[in-house]
């Protein structure tokens, strides 16, 4: 059924695919192959608007908060050395700014919840009835925020994974609207690189279905059309988020047809493992999330997406790490002292953080690199995991979104200034035209200038 | 904070109950039901379990794809979820991936296909819009659960004519049809928006249609059959007698089996059972399949009480009689009588399980993955069993709890030391003394009479009621005064897909004599909520 148009077009000297995948040999790298010239669309398109690269954003998520004395850095500004838990970071100790001393200011009624909400959407959590609830956020958060903004363009307007097995989600686009991770690895190679996926200086396939399939999804959305008159107010917006959804996948398909990006960093990653079991009754994190890296780098390469989260392991994660005497967050409650078990988890942790951040360096754009293009926001769900504390919240900024942030900073904030000026900045830093972030206690009009490229 | 509400005749009428007769009693009169304003009307998307039985009345045994949109828990039910979230971008995707995938599957079954294809066309490489149409009106009743409209027909059916034009094929033309049709909101969502109700100006009456939806998700956890969506079609779903007729037919059938297994499952979070997390050095007997067996095994027993059994709804407490494979008897120590699958067995008359708190499920579950909790468990006692409402801890806390050690060997020692803060021990102090009482099952479920090398002590109090262990416990919860009232909040509550208000009260208090009238029986109860106002009324939404 399917009228496959040959992947070649005579002239051409060299399948740019087949030269990633002979060169990575399985590995998900992105190669500064010197191909940028050779494979020069006659109708390429994706960069005829732009002088140089696009900005991309995303999150980076972990459970279950840090101990601030093992955190925080010695030393601020340009002269700090990693601390104990930054250790695994040390190497990218210039891409990153560390950002101490802020306060999430709304109140703390659902512990691991009130956290995530104040930083990702300055605001509170949602509520059910008269209650803050944990089952929704309140407002959209940054990347959504964001991906309205620099996600229009792309196949995917924001792409959001998971590590640790959840269902919950810390992507909002309106209250009770989450934007639910993918969690295996292999679900996600197949919607991002699986059938369709079309590589720089291979030609799209022009399968009738596809058309097809716009169409079904054109007669869908003149059902929610017509059904939306008949709603209540907080239907409509239900619906309307659903319509929205089902006129993105209408562009996703088109942009199949399309010619892809040309995009010299592009490349297939390696195709992951159909399953990735526990391991005696633990996850295995580290695989997965390295896996999930290596694709998510590549869908940013491919220009699949420009908004990319990964929530590493959920607030209040239960996972039981590799050599770990306990889950993470029994441990981050009943460990006495230091907590040299839980200290231990975080180094894992943030091993795996290091692993993400470098997969984007790895990537060559220009005289930079992907990860210099993007801006990475690096949080908790809490400070002390033990107490459940939002002050002196534990975040972090990775890549410095081609010049409009600082990198290679401490910046301590000399006021335990209102967490929601990093959300300021970063809407910013990414052209959204803010004049406020946030809600209620959270509320703010000014960023961190400090920070500011 | 801690509601405790009072349903005392609840419970006069249990203990005149229990010994009542083995028949459906015949409910003596009461006063008639308290009216109540309904809840405001809303769009429901279906829930994962939802989708996959009406993926499978609607089309046969295909094989429904597990990667769909995640539910949403709302005030402790999934069902609530449905009722405030949307469909993400994801969701979209996926649902598209489900919609073509189960339509190609049916189409490629000869049996499934002839029953959706009520005519062939006359070509089968040509369009042929007169039968496609067909499909789409016989097809459309039964997915949108209510009759298409002439517009909606005339999509659907272009898009399997334009399908089968280019792509040379009438069943291809159906099968972009049917997907189609799987991918609307009007598949997706219950809308259940109800019509102005000619009796009570300014309230709204669910349609004939939309209460087949409404009995069909609450009794079965399905999609309506073709004799409810006759009946529907008829208007008899907005009578009194109608509404009684399906109600019975409903349950009597063995569909209602699966309606009782969702709500409960939903109830007792058991989905989660899947991604059960235990530490096997700890737990050396735990497997990917503990989890799911475990589920099975109290579900199968609700059934078997419900059903087979008719036995009152306390009996889930209290009872010997449990449902477990070979897995399970030997987590438990008890001589398997069947050596593959289920099978039922008596516990011994000595032997410390009895009912669901001698259940895996609710044990390993509500437990850490390397050692028990009595707050998750006592926690899983007050809010889904007797309905108490529970805050979250308070933030900013130190919330440690000492480890195991010569001095303090048994969690019953470090929970004293815990709950010296006055903060924690107001919630505390109403949670651990009960989840104590389940400390002589392990992490697992498995039997045990000591911790570290300490006699462990499983007495308490529940609410005055002393227990001296996890059984005498299972009978203390079975004759709280808000035990039956919490079993009829919760029905409730997921009939009507939406958080009981104030207003309901009287309503859920006078469902909840009825309940005890018939000797706590699940089935009639069930049929109360169905013909109560709550369930057949609503009221615009804003």
């Amino acid at each position: 059924m399917t009228r496959r148009v040959p992947e070649l077009s005579p002239g051409r000297p060299l399948h740019r695919r087949t030269v990633l995948r002979g060169l990575l040999g399985g590995a998900a790298v992105g190669v500064g192959l010197p191909l940028f010239d050779l494979f020069v669309h006659d109708n390429g398109h994706a960069l005829a608007d732009h002088t140089g690269f696009p900005k991309r954003f995303g999150w980076w998520f972990f459970g279950n908060g840090i101990h601030a004395e093992k955190w925080t850095p010695a030393g601020d500004g340009p002269t700090w050395e990693p601390s104990p838990q930054l250790l695994p970071l040390a190497a990218l100790k210039s891409e990153i700014t560390v950002l101490s001393g802020l306060k999430v200011y709304l109140p703390n009624t659902v512990p691991h919840g009130s956290g995530p909400a104040g930083i990702l959407t300055g605001g509170p959590l949602g509520k059910v009835g008269d209650s803050f609830d944990n089952s929704t956020f309140g407002g959209a958060t940054l990347d959504q925020i964001i991906a309205q903004t620099i996600g229009n363009d792309t196949r995917f307007r924001s792409i959001e994974v998971a590590v640790e097995r959840s269902l919950d989600s810390l992507s909002y686009s309106g209250p009770g609207q989450t934007n639910p991770p993918e969690d295996k690895p292999f679900a996600l190679y197949q919607r991002i690189f699986g059938a369709g996926f079309v590589a720089p200086g291979d030609t799209p396939i022009l399968d009738p279905k596809l058309a097809l399939r716009r169409s079904v999804l054109d007669a869908i959305s003149s059902d929610s059309l017509a059904l939306k008159k008949r709603l209540g107010q907080a239907d409509k917006i239900r619906l309307e988020q659903h319509y929205d959804n089902i006129r993105a996948l209408e562009k996703q398909l088109k942009k199949l047809e399309e010619d892809p990006p040309n995009l010299a960093s592009c490349g297939l990653p390696a195709t992951p493992e159909a399953d990735y079991p526990d391991l005696e009754g633990r996850p295995q994190m580290s695989a997965i999330s390295r896996v999930m890296s290596d694709m998510l780098a590549m869908a940013l390469a491919c220009d699949q997406t420009r908004v990319a989260s990964v929530m590493f392991s959920r607030p209040v994660s239960g996972v039981l790490y590799p050599g770990a005497s306990d889950s993470h967050h029994k441990l981050t409650h009943d460990e006495l002292g230091q907590q040299p078990k839980v200290h231990a988890i975080i180094l894992q942790i943030i091993e795996e953080l290091a692993y993400f951040l470098e997969a984007l360096r790895k990537v060559p754009e220009g005289d930079a690199t992907l990860l210099e293009h993007s801006a990475i926001l690096c949080m908790s769900d809490c400070s002390f995991g033990k107490s459940h504390a939002i002050d002196n919240y534990p975040l972090l900024l990775a890549g410095g979104a081609d010049g409009a942030l600082k990198k290679g900073i401490h910046y301590k904030s000399p006021s335990a200034e209102n967490a929601s000026r990093l959300g300021f900045t970063l809407l910013r830093a990414m052209g959204v035209p803010v004049t406020e972030f946030g809600a209620a206690e959270g509320l703010v009009t000014q960023g961190l200038e400090d920070i500011e490229g | 904070m801690l509601a405790a509400r009072s349903l005392a005749p609840a419970l006069a009428l249990f203990v005149a109950a229990a010994c009542a007769a083995e028949d459906l009693p015949q409910l003596p009169e009461l006063a008639p039901a308290p009216s109540v304003i309904p809840a405001a009307v809303t769009v429901k998307r279906l829930t994962r379990s939802q989708y996959t039985s009406t993926i499978r009345e609607l089309l046969g045994e295909v094989a429904v794809p597990i990667a769909l949109e995640p539910d949403a828990e709302v005030d402790g039910f999934l069902a609530l979820g449905g009722a405030t979230t949307s469909i993400s971008a994801l969701g979209v995707e996926r649902y598209e991936s489900a919609a073509y995938d189960v339509a190609a599957q049916a189409l490629d079954n000869d049996a499934i296909r002839a029953r959706i294809l009520p005519c062939e066309p006359a070509d089968a490489t040509q369009p042929d819009p007169a039968c496609a149409e067909e499909v789409v009106r016989s097809f459309g009743l039964r997915a949108f659960r209510r009759p298409l409209g002439e517009e909606e027909i005339a999509r659907y059916t272009d898009i399997a004519v334009l399908a089968a034009e280019k792509l040379g094929s009438f069943r291809d033309g159906v099968e972009f049809a049917l997907a189609g049709l799987l991918q609307s909101p009007h598949f997706l969502f219950r809308v259940e928006l109800g019509e102005p109700d000619p009796d009570a100006p300014g309230r709204r009456r669910y349609s004939s249609y939309e209460m087949a939806s409404r009995l069909a998700y609450f009794l079965w956890g399905t999609t309506p059959d073709d004799a409810l969506l006759a009946a529907a079609s008829k208007g008899e779903l907005v009578t009194t007698a109608g509404l009684e007729r399906e109600a019975d037919r409903l349950l009597a059938s063995p569909r209602a089996r699966l309606g009782v297994r969702t709500f409960f499952e939903e109830r007792f979070a058991l989905h989660r059972l899947d991604d059960l997390v235990k530490d096997t050095s700890v737990f050396p007997s735990m497997s990917a399949d503990l989890g799911p067996d475990a589920r099975e095994e109290t579900l199968a027993s609700l059934e078997e009480l419900v059903f087979d059994r008719d036995e009152p709804y306390p009996s889930l407490m209290t009872r010997r009689r449990t449902i477990v494979n070979r897995r399970l008897a030997s987590l438990y120590g008890v001589p398997a009588s069947s050596l593959d699958g289920f099978a039922p067995v008596t516990l011994a008359e000595d032997g410390p399980r009895r009912g669901l708190f001698g259940q895996a499920s609710i044990l390993a579950l509500y437990s850490h993955s390397t050692a028990t909790s009595s707050t998750l468990r006592g926690k899983f006692i007050r809010t889904a069993l007797l309905c108490a409402t529970i805050p979250p801890p308070p933030a900013d806390v130190d919330t440690s709890l000492p480890e195991p050690s010569e001095v303090m060997p048994t969690l019953r020692d470090r929970m004293a030391e815990h709950v010296t803060n006055p903060v924690c021990a107001s919630c505390h102090t109403f949670l651990d003394p009960i989840g104590l009482g389940l400390e002589q099952f392990d992490g697992l479920g498995r039997f045990r009479t000591t911790e570290q090398g300490a006699t462990i002590d499983p007495t308490g109090e529940l609410d005055g009621a002393k227990f001296q262990d996890a059984r005498g416990l299972g009978e203390a919860v079975a004759s709280h005064p808000d035990f039956a009232g919490c079993l009829t909040r919760h029905l409730y509550r997921y009939a009507t897909g939406v958080r009981e208000r104030d207003g309901d009260e009287p309503l859920i208090g006078w469902l909840t004599e009825r309940f005890g009238a018939s000797g706590l029986r699940i089935k009639p109860l069930l049929r109360e909520i169905v013909l109560s106002e709550g369930f057949r009324f609503g009221t615009e939404a804003p």
